[in-house]
């Protein structure tokens, strides 16, 4: 029984921290665009997502070592370099986005302007960092961001034609006014969302913070085979709601408020109560995995003491090192520059250093030296190579793109 | 235990290591550099370097995904402790475990 909780917790947690402000910014644009002609992405996403961080968890709980330690021993000090600073300046700007959307989440709840939330954003995050338990923080957050689950009660309220947005899902191709250079453009930023690179860091090192052994496999295979999935299911009515909602009307989506208007507009006050609490534990749960990233990336890189399973004093400059990238979160967004223009920059940036961040996981999940007999068998070996194919295909395109769409105007 | 005439492979097993001290378990940097001793036949991984100490290869206690090592006087964590003396120590709370 006691068993059964922990699993059905787990898997919840998994569902509420799936998704982020890259997610709910990606996939309402997408679904305004391009209504569900772009879908597909979204499953070939949390395919991905699931079948690497099921190799990184494998890796954590048989070996006791996070990801970016055994980059460094597996790539060398040179390439490990670049892997840490690609990583660690995309898992920063996805941190600035995360930091922007709680403090604009605030603004459309009181009207006060976000730029005032943002100072109190950051150091109710790093107050929470410095004293709140790791198990007790990802639990808070995962719970709460469950209440995203309002966008799929939304999108069954605005009553949408089902064959219509299935027929949508089946046909993937731009529409109206959009080309395949602008398609092409958002189905990486939205591959990008997806897979995020700061989840792997985040979700291994979280193992060794929660002292996972071989015996805890188990329960991190179901938390991804079934959280990350369902965790896409809500992503899919995100964008579902734009769909319906946005696309007939030829409105594009270019604000925090937009996104969350469809729930407004199917259930009322309490709807958009329920919607903007859910995005403030989405988005303030993703801060604190982003800031702790940032953390991770560098001290596992350097091999200095970190995690939150030590007193702060103990691990003093993994501390440091997300104090510093609260302040240079806080400086970037007092210049005003726009929180869901970060994102969109965020997720595309992300998308351009995931093969960075996964090679070496694929090649670590085959090393007996680290998980013994556990190696990826063929099956997995063929999806992990076919899904790298995919990753360095949208990671060279990204930049291409960007520069041809104008990022997708 | 001693590590007397274990065959590994250096650079696969040694380098960019993490090192982990053996009195409080506590993440104590990387291999970063070995020590050989090219006289010898043959040759033997004499020391490991991190933070630029020396720490001799009769203090690994410990050979696994992470290198074990009796760090006693090499104080491999001074920079760890300037960080926290300057700026950690400062903040409240700073010596409690997260609740």
């Amino acid at each position: 029984m006691k068993k059964l909780l922990a699993v059905t917790l787990g898997i919840l947690t998994a569902i509420g921290g799936f998704v982020d402000i890259g997610d709910l910014v990606t996939n309402a644009l997408v679904g305004a665009r391009f209504g569900m002609h772009m879908a597909w992405v979204v499953v070939v996403g949390v395919i991905g997502i699931c079948l690497y961080a099921e190799m990184s968890g494998r890796v954590v709980a048989i070996s006791g070592r996070p990801v970016f330690d055994l980059i460094r021993e597996r790539l060398g000090p040179q390439t490990g370099l670049v892997t840490l600073v690609a990583s660690f300046l995309v898992t920063l700007l996805t941190l600035i986005a995360e930091i922007g959307g709680i403090a604009l989440a605030f603004e459309l709840a009181s009207g006060v302007h976000y730029l005032l939330w943002m100072p109190l954003a950051v150091f109710a995050v790093w107050l929470v960092i410095w004293r709140v338990k790791f198990s007790r923080l990802e639990q808070v957050f995962g719970l709460l961001g469950l209440l995203l689950i309002v966008f799929a009660v939304a999108l069954f309220k605005l009553g949408p034609d089902w064959g219509n947005l299935l027929s949508q899902a089946t046909s993937p191709h731009p529409i109206g006014s959009e080309n395949w250079a602008t398609y092409a453009y958002y189905g990486i930023a939205l591959f990008g969302a997806a897979m995020t690179p700061y989840e792997v860091f985040f979700f291994t090192s979280g193992g060794v913070e929660e002292k996972w052994t071989r015996r805890d496999l188990v329960t991190a295979r179901t938390n991804v085979f079934v959280g990350f999935p369902l965790g896409g299911l809500l992503s899919l009515s995100i964008m579902g709601c734009a769909a319906v909602l946005f696309l007939p009307a030829g409105i594009q989506v270019g604000t925090l408020g937009q996104v969350t208007l469809p729930v407004a507009v199917a259930l009322g006050k309490l709807g958009l109560a329920v919607v903007l609490i859910g995005v403030f534990a989405a988005t303030f749960g993703a801060a604190l995995e982003t800031a702790l990233s940032c953390g991770y990336t560098i001290a596992q890189y350097r091999g200095w003491q970190w995690g939150k399973f030590v007193r702060p004093r103990e691990a003093s400059r993994f501390h440091v090192v997300i104090i510093i990238c609260l302040v240079l979160a806080m400086l970037t967004l007092v210049t005003a520059v726009d929180p869901v223009k970060v994102t969109e920059y965020s997720v595309v940036f992300a998308a351009m250093a995931l093969p960075l961040t996964y090679l070496p996981i694929l090649i670590i999940a085959n090393d007996p030296d680290y998980v013994g007999a556990n190696t990826n068998g063929r099956l997995r070996n063929a999806f992990g190579l076919f899904y790298l194919g995919l990753l360095v295909v949208a990671s060279l395109a990204a930049i291409p793109l960007m520069i041809l769409t104008k990022a997708g105007q | 235990m001693t590590m007397a005439g274990r065959v590994l492979h250096a650079q696969l097993h040694l380098l960019d290591r993490q090192l982990i001290d053996q009195a409080d378990g506590h993440l104590a940097g990387k291999v970063d550099d070995v020590v050989l001793d090219l006289d010898a036949d043959p040759p033997v991984v004499t020391a490991l370097v991190s933070a630029r100490r020396e720490i001799s290869a009769r203090r690994i206690t410990d050979l696994g995904t992470a290198v074990t090592v009796d760090a006693e006087g090499l104080d491999l964590d001074r920079y760890d402790d300037r960080v926290e003396r300057a700026v950690i120590d400062k903040i409240p709370g700073a010596g409690h475990a997260a609740e």
